[in-house]
């Protein structure tokens, strides 16, 4: 038994930063079939060969990079990708999957991941971009159609945005740009809606429910 | 040749000249395009983000107002150029459940790609006549109307040369360069604004360094993107075009300095060093 609890099964990982993690395969592989079985794409196929990072032009600035989030699914480490900035910085630009000598769909399981913290009770890291999706679908299900004016400043009344912009002083230079936009005829004040609009609130209400 | 055509939201704000140059463009071409008559938004990144479902969803409409019309789509924006082949595919691997019924039965067409076919390319040669001689342009594609190639279609995703061979035919020079489908970041632009500032003074700086007067780009995002950038980097004037706008400047003689009113960036001052407006 002795020997047993010495084993390297058991012994826990020290991390860098000297906190303890769990070790390979203790979560089991049933978040790795998941992500396979709804984003229709082998994860398990990936070598790390690190091609999705090295083509990735935000990679800079995620905290896990486009590789290490394959390998994360495949130790089924869910909530630290689900909290983890990479899923909101991806621009969804497709370099990733495109250029993936093993056919991974990176950029597609960044999409799945995002709509599973989405739909989560995490606190998105990234929340102003994570609002800004919101804001968008809201304007959408509201008019049918986007206009940049409008969905700006639905933004910029959803809690916490204003008062940000004025601490780090964006809001003036944000006011400036809309004058400038406004002066050459860029904004359009009073946009149309879409004439399909019921149909879109109706199809709404039957695929997501009533939200706003 | 009749086509049906959707604009996209942007079209009918931050990009109303891209608009209107389009239709004068197809009016000069003999191209009828009707505007699907009540189109709404494809979802763009927001849909996908949050709801892959809806982002299937949202463009079907669009294809079965088309489908409904006999006619097939043409749309001027990277990204409801992509979303719509999307929501094609989907639709034609039967993964959504639709209120419409859409057969996929019709072709969407980028643009670009539609005019860059080379019986069209010949109707443009004839058209134009004052050809842009003496301008070097680099061709701007950006990241969603090429990638990905499974959905796009695109086969030369590495080096897409429909806006070249577009700008090639219109006189002007075409240079090479290795940022043609580089992300520009206009999709987080508004939450983290300071990567996508990062990502579009890199594109910049590297028109430059090619040696080219203008960027010539084909999605609305990615101009006001490149334009409204350039009033902070001191020094910088590069132009950036539409695609249908050099179009239209060598199809017509009429052209003022007010037709560009729009841009932040006034094009007049390389314009006129090749002759093209007094």
């Amino acid at each position: 038994m002795a020997q047993n609890n010495n084993s390297i099964k058991n012994r826990p990982v020290k991390q860098f930063g000297g906190s303890t993690r769990k070790t390979i395969g203790e979560n089991g592989n049933h978040f790795l079939k998941q992500m396979i079985g709804e984003t229709r794409t082998d994860i398990s196929a990936c070598y790390q060969c690190e091609r999705c990072t090295n083509a990735c032009p935000v990679s800079h600035f995620m905290d896990i990079k486009p590789h290490h989030v394959v390998r994360h699914i495949q130790l089924g480490w869910r909530t630290e990708l689900l909290k983890s900035t990479t899923i909101w910085v991806c621009l969804s630009c497709e370099m990733c999957s495109t250029y993936c000598p093993n056919d991974v769909d990176i950029a597609e399981v960044n999409n799945h991941l995002r709509n599973l913290a989405a739909h989560s009770s995490i606190h998105p890291k990234e929340s102003a971009l994570a609002v800004f999706h919101q804001t968008f679908m809201e304007q959408l299900q509201k008019y049918g159609r986007i206009n940049e004016f409008r969905l700006i400043n639905a933004y910029n009344l959803k809690p916490g945005i204003l008062k940000n912009k004025i601490k780090t002083g964006t809001l003036k230079e944000e006011i400036q740009l809309g004058l400038s936009l406004f002066k050459k005829g860029k904004l359009k004040l009073i946009p149309r809606k879409s004439r399909a609009i019921k149909e879109i609130r109706d199809l709404y209400r039957h695929k997501r429910g009533d939200i706003v | 040749m009749k086509l049906s055509f959707y604009p996209g939201c942007s079209l009918e704000g931050m990009a109303n000249d891209y608009a209107r140059s389009i239709a004068e463009v197809f009016k000069d071409l003999e191209i009828e395009l009707v505007e699907i008559d009540d189109w709404s938004c494809c979802g763009s990144t927001a849909a996908h983000s949050l709801d892959q479902m809806m982002s299937a969803v949202l463009p079907a409409r669009n294809l079965a107002a088309s489908e409904e019309m006999g006619l097939d789509i043409v749309t001027p924006c990277a990204m409801c150029f992509n979303r719509l082949s999307f929501s094609l595919s989907q639709i034609k691997k039967n993964l959504v459940d639709l209120p419409w019924n859409v057969t996929g039965d019709l072709i969407i067409y980028d643009m670009t790609r539609f005019l860059a076919q080379d019986a069209l390319l010949k109707k443009i040669k004839n058209r134009v006549i004052r050809p842009l001689t003496g301008l070097r342009v680099v061709c701007y594609y950006g990241c969603q109307m090429v990638r990905p190639p499974k959905i796009t279609g695109f086969s030369d995703y590495e080096n897409p040369l429909t806006l070249d061979r577009i700008a090639e035919t219109a006189g002007a020079r075409v240079l090479d360069w290795s940022y043609k489908s580089t992300c520009c970041g206009a999709s987080i632009g508004i939450g983290r604004k300071e990567i996508q500032e990062s990502l579009t003074k890199r594109i910049l700086q590297k028109a430059v360094q090619t040696g080219a007067q203008a960027i010539i780009v084909s999605c609305p995002l990615c101009q006001s993107n490149l334009d409204i950038i350039q009033k902070k980097i001191p020094g910088l004037k590069l132009p950036i075009f539409y695609f249908t706008e050099i179009l239209r400047l060598s199809f017509k003689e009429n052209i003022t300095k007010k037709y560009f009113k729009m841009h932040f960036t006034d094009p007049a001052p390389v314009l006129t060093k090749i002759g093209l407006m007094e």
